[in-house]
């Protein structure tokens, strides 16, 4: 690759990142609204509350000048600020690089969008956050601030640029209990495959969540007409006389596939948000906020 | 080439194309259609699930039809179908092209000019040489030759000068000069023929000889209009007499048609129908005409013939003119047989209005001749005025009788013995006397003298010296017995004999009629006629019976025989003599029979010309075929669901997709000057001065506009100090009109209805100081003239009734348009002769230019010249020079418009100059 190739390249994703990010941050600033922090005492930068001295506490703890106001003795206490570690990770499979006539988007445009922006509220949170990848792949540990961010969108944009797009499914990793996984995709792909995964994070004691990123069309199949369907991941193809004509049997399976795998999540614990790409972003974002919000309280 | 009626195909075996059609019908239903391919990432969901309707894998039965049809469009135009195919050609080697343009072939000219280029086209076709052999005598009198061999493109050239000949054509010297033969090989030969056969060139047999010798050649198509339309013969009145028009055709069904009779200024005084019944070959047709009105009659045409043959001129002598009989009261009424003026009325009635009265009351009136019978003196006040009208031109015809015998004044041509010379009496030695034959030199030269006119009693003259030249006609002993003399403009003739009986018996002759015709005639100022006179050409007629100026080849007529004189290339139908007084040579009267063609050598055959045009089929079918191909993709993209959008859109989209295909298809919209960008459009027509055409629609005229002022253009610059730039082209419904000094506007059929608006601002274009050259270009068929009946002519007037039109007069000597750059007699354009007519500027509004010209020259196509700097249009008759005169009328035009009466002052410089004090 010559020179001027990469430097146009290089440009051309600095000039996409500062953009997606602002969305990003611009959805999350409508979600934000309102949310703090843990609201208890625990060890933090930030002060919470005095106390009354009382046997046991340590005499470094007692704030003297609260405590020369009155008679007697006051102990500063910080808010709790524990950081909990969030990792992510996005579907960026071939099958997530389609857009219908109906969707406004791509569903990995729209994933990253909600990804990033998850991101931003969990950064202001105070939280952890880092990209889910592979075992052995390096994928940063978890970091917080506008830098952990930043590196986020950049490991999101390099894998959207890999041609032969990622696995559909999310890796196995061994991550520490409590932790907390986000995975955004379509999940269209056989149940049990999904399932598998779920359960071995649950099992870890790790929290999740799905959020399903669906273009319109995959829900309505509002085609007509003679029609080659194709696969997208070499599933094959399939000819279909009148598609109009399937429309009501898809309905069927579409919504018992949505079923389960609802069932699947909750049998885990985890939340399950799914999202249209036709509809603004905010409100699953909003539902996987006040997810997580309760799961990390 | 395969011919079904009216329809033939030029490559018939492209037609077993057909053949293959059900192949392709069975191939198309084996194939089903394409499906729509798309990508769905939720396949996993579909797979097992069933379409409960079996998919459609046959095309649907329409679409198919649709695909058959474009199949068989697309075989049937590269068959190359031609509707109402022409005369065609048949063998092969040189095709000769036999053409009769003589005056009978001009009523259907445009016809055979439409069959000489349908055949010339399929010569080109097939690359086959082209001779031309056109029968009538050559009008620079040059043997008759056959030309070629030439490419077609040549020969049509040749065709396109090719006009009828105001004579009769000379098969026998066709046949002549094809004996001299330059043909060799195979030689096919269409013969267009005028259908008149057997004495039309006063030769019964020259189309059976000219037919024969044809034979010899090679295989001979004769084509002709049928029988109904061959031409028709006008004869014109025998002169002096009552007009009766004779009217000849060849026998045919009943038929009618519409005798014309004009005056000189093309005023219609008389139109008569001419109603021929089954069989009938003659029509006598009568006209009776108040003498006012006779007398400016100058020509009769049948309507609708445009042919020489169907014209008669008619020149001073079928006038009647007034002739006084001054009357002695007491005298008329009781014995009429015994009075002058009986036997004078009675021969003077049938070529001259006579009318009586006393000397006063008839010199009141315009008079021609005044007859005085038997009266010795006049009174003074009368004299006086006699003596007026005589030097202005008036004839005075006086008859001896016993009045004047004893007392004679001195009005009379020579001078008189008093008393009388009787001969033959009961008492007298002598016989009567009889006429000697009249002199040469006089009025009487020519007229027989019969045998038994006999003279008993004269006034005698006084021997003088000059006597003999004032001597008209005189006895068998020498005596005078009619003498004249001029006097002024006038003359003066007696008679030195009575106008009744009492004296001799002259008055009851023929030949007393026609002295007195001759002497009528004399009035009018009818030259004496000599022996060796000859007539100079005035005017002529030329093949379509147009009257113009002489031709070049025209030669004086000889003057005695004139009246037999057959019309010939040196000798064209038209006017001759003196303008003053001058003769008709009339065309139609000449040709002996009229008949049809017939009795031609077996293996002739005969054909129409046809009348339908030759359609070339092709371009259409393909257009169709196209069409239709749009169709099928939009209805298989519809199938394949690629159209999926709500049925409203789509049938929108369909529509616009077919009106664009119609617009590709069937030829641009001209590009109208569309106020687009009104402000860039504006700038560019004011900052510069632009030659403007009004857009008709018609795309060949306007193009030929366009060109044409662009020559114009390109001309003026190299030439004059006007350097204009691209001629615009505007339309008066939406354009602005300010900007233009001048406005070409070309007659066309097709031209479009104006709207109110329009008119509002071509009037108002007109009125401050706009000038529109209307140009009606149909001066072959008359141009723009009182009683013009050209097709452009008529739009014109419909354009006219709608505007506000100033008076109009005919472009005159001295009017600035012929000196404004160039001095100009006449303004050819693509055609000659005619009027161009201007308003009659009085005042000095629009500084005396006139805000309209109107012709019929079709100038744009004389101006028009190609990107290689060559003319495009052929002019008539042709020439540099007229080419060239037509530039210079551009030129003169534009200067005309530019610089308005700045010349006019030049002309006055002279007088400007003397009136300033020098």
């Amino acid at each position: 690759m010559s020179e001027r190739a990469i430097r146009q390249r290089a440009e051309h994703l600095a000039s996409t990142l500062p953009p997606l990010l602002v969305a990003a941050e611009r959805v999350a600033a409508t979600v934000a609204q309102g949310v703090h922090g843990r609201r208890r005492v625990g060890s933090g930068e930030t002060f919470w509350q005095f106390r009354r001295y009382e046997h046991g506490d340590a005499a470094q703890a007692i704030d003297w000048r609260q405590s020369a106001k009155t008679d007697r003795l006051f102990v500063r206490q910080n808010e709790w600020e524990a950081a909990q570690s969030v990792w992510l990770w996005r579907d960026s499979s071939p099958s997530m690089r389609y857009q219908s006539r109906f969707g406004p988007c791509e569903k990995l445009e729209r994933a990253g969008l909600l990804l990033l922006a998850i991101a931003a509220l969990l950064v202001r949170g105070g939280e952890r956050i880092a990209l889910l990848t592979p075992e052995g792949v390096d994928g940063g540990t978890p970091a917080t601030g506008q830098a952990a961010l930043t590196r986020l969108a950049e490991g999101l944009m390099l894998e959207a640029q890999k041609t032969s797009g990622g696995a559909s499914l999310p890796p196995i990793r061994r991550l520490p209990r409590h932790a907390h996984v986000v995975f955004f995709g379509d999940f269209l792909g056989p149940i049990e495959e999904i399932d598998a995964i779920v359960r071995e994070y649950a099992e870890a004691g790790v929290q999740g969540h799905l959020v399903q990123v669906l273009d319109p069309s995959e829900e309505d199949l509002p085609f007509s007409g003679r029609t080659q369907f194709q696969g997208t991941e070499g599933e094959g193809s399939l000819i279909v006389g009148r598609a109009q004509s399937l429309r009501a049997e898809y309905h069927e399976r579409f919504a018992s596939h949505a079923e389960a795998l609802r069932h699947l999540t909750k049998a885990a614990g985890w939340s399950h948000i799914v999202h249209r790409t036709e509809t603004p972003p905010q409100s699953p974002l909003l539902a996987l906020y006040q997810a997580m919000a309760d799961g990390l309280a | 080439m395969l011919t079904l009626g009216s329809l033939a195909f030029a490559t018939p075996w492209m037609l077993t194309a057909l053949a293959a059609v059900p192949v392709l019908w069975w191939l198309m239903r084996v194939t089903p259609p394409a499906p729509f391919r798309m990508r769905f990432p939720a396949i996993r969901l579909l797979f097992g699930l069933q379409s409960d309707e079996e998919t459609p894998a046959k095309t649907p039965w329409w679409l198919m039809a649709l695909r058959i049809a474009v199949a068989v469009l697309i075989i049937l135009a590269l068959a190359h179908p031609i509707l109402n195919p022409g005369a065609r050609l048949k063998g092969e080697g040189t095709v000769l092209l036999v053409i009769d343009d003589g005056w009978a072939a001009a009523a259907g000219w445009d016809q055979r000019e439409d069959t000489l280029m349908n055949l010339l086209g399929h010569a080109e076709r097939a690359t086959r040489p082209v001779a031309i052999l056109s029968t009538a005598p050559r009008s620079d009198g040059a043997p008759m030759t056959v030309q070629g061999l030439m490419p077609a493109p040549e020969a049509r050239e040749i065709i396109q000068g090719l006009a009828p000949k105001p004579w009769p054509v000379d098969r026998q010297g066709a046949a002549e000069a094809l004996a001299d033969g330059a043909l060799e090989g195979p030689v096919e030969i269409f013969w267009l023929t005028d259908g008149l056969g057997a004495g039309a060139d006063g030769n019964s047999d020259g189309a059976q000889t000219l037919s024969a010798a044809l034979e010899d050649l090679g295989p001979v198509e004769i084509i002709a209009a049928p029988i109904s339309e061959l031409a028709l013969a006008l004869s014109a009145p025998v002169a002096g007499a009552e007009l009766q028009f004779v009217v000849r055709r060849v026998a045919a069904d009943a038929a009618t048609y519409w005798l014309r009779i004009t005056s000189e200024r093309g005023q219609i005084l008389a139109r008569e129908q001419v109603v021929f019944g089954p069989g009938d070959e003659v029509v006598e047709l009568a006209i009776d005409l108040p003498p006012e009105l006779r007398n400016r009659i100058a020509r009769a045409e049948i309507e609708l013939q445009n042919s020489a043959g169907g014209v008669a001129l008619l020149d001073e002598r079928w006038r009647r003119r007034p002739v006084g009989l001054v009357t002695i009261a007491a005298l008329e009424g009781d014995q009429p047989l015994l009075s002058p003026t009986f036997y004078l009325e009675r021969a003077l009635n049938p070529f001259a209005e006579v009318r009586n009265g006393d000397i006063a009351t008839l010199l009141g009136r315009e008079l021609s001749v005044l007859a005085l019978a038997d009266v010795g003196k006049i009174a003074a006040p009368d004299r006086a005025l006699l003596d007026t009208w005589i030097e202005d031109g008036g004839v005075l015809v006086r008859f001896a009788g016993p009045k004047l015998a004893q007392d004679v004044d001195d009005l009379v041509p020579v001078q008189l013995r008093p008393g009388q010379r009787a001969l033959g009496g009961a008492m007298a030695w002598t016989e009567p006397a009889r006429l000697a034959p009249f002199p040469e030199a006089g009025p009487f030269a020519g007229l027989v003298v019969p045998g038994d006119v006999l003279i008993n009693a004269q006034v005698l003259a006084e021997p003088t010296v000059d006597i003999g030249e004032h001597t008209w006609a005189r006895l068998e002993d020498g005596t005078p017995l009619v003498t004249g003399a001029r006097r002024g403009d006038g003359w003066l003739v007696l008679f030195h004999t009575t106008a009744n009986t009492d004296w001799s018996n002259l008055p009851l002759s023929g030949l007393f009629v026609e002295m007195l015709q001759a002497l009528v005639r004399l009035s009018q100022g009818v030259p004496t006629q000599g022996d060796a006179y000859s007539l100079p050409p005035l005017s002529s007629l030329d093949g379509f019976g147009r009257l113009g100026a002489p031709t070049a080849t025209a030669r004086p007529a000889p003057g005695d025989g004139f009246a037999d004189l057959i019309p010939n290339p040196r000798n064209p139908p038209g006017f001759y003599g003196l303008p003053e007084a001058r003769q008709a040579l009339n065309l139609g009267g000449a040709i002996p029979v009229l008949a049809a063609v017939e009795g031609m050598p077996g293996g002739t055959e005969f054909s129409a010309f046809n009348n339908a045009e030759e359609t070339d089929l092709l371009p259409g079918l393909l257009t169709a075929a196209l069409i239709l191909v749009l169709v099928e993709l939009l209805a298989s993209l519809a199938m394949r669901g690629l159209l999926r959008a709500t049925p409203a859109t789509t049938a929108t989209t369909g529509l616009v997709v077919m009106v664009l295909v119609a617009v590709v298809a069937f030829g641009p919209v001209p590009a109208l000057a569309q106020a687009v960008d009104d402000d860039a459009i504006a700038l560019d027509a004011a900052l510069r001065t632009h030659l403007a055409y009004v857009q008709t629609g018609d795309r060949d005229v306007d193009d030929m506009s366009y060109r044409g002022l662009l020559g114009l253009t390109r001309v003026m610059a190299a030439r004059t100090s006007v350097e204009a730039a691209d001629p615009i082209g505007v339309n008066p419904e939406t354009d602005e009109l300010a900007f233009f000094p001048i406005l070409y506007w070309p007659m066309t059929a097709s031209q479009p209805e104006m709207s109110p608006q329009a008119l509002a601002k071509l009037d108002a274009y007109m009125r401050f100081g706009g000038t529109i050259l209307f140009d009606t270009r149909d001066q072959p068929s008359g141009g723009f003239s009182v009683g013009g009946v050209g097709q452009g002519t008529q739009i014109l007037r419909r354009i006219l009734g709608r505007l506000d039109v100033p008076p109009l007069v005919p472009v005159g000597d001295g009017h600035i348009l012929t000196k404004a750059f160039y001095l100009l007699d006449d303004f050819p354009g693509r055609w000659t002769g005619g009027q161009v007519w201007v308003e009659n500027v009085t005042g000095g509004a629009n500084d005396g230019v006139s805000s309209l010209i109107i012709g019929a020259h079709d100038w744009a196509a004389a101006w028009a010249l190609g990107d290689d700097g060559w003319p495009l249009a052929v002019v008539e008759p042709g020439g540099d020079r007229q080419r060239e005169m037509a530039f210079r009328f551009g030129i003169n035009l534009v200067m005309y418009m530019m610089t308005g009466n700045y010349k006019a002052d030049q002309v006055h410089l002279p007088t400007i100059m003397e009136r300033l004090g020098e």
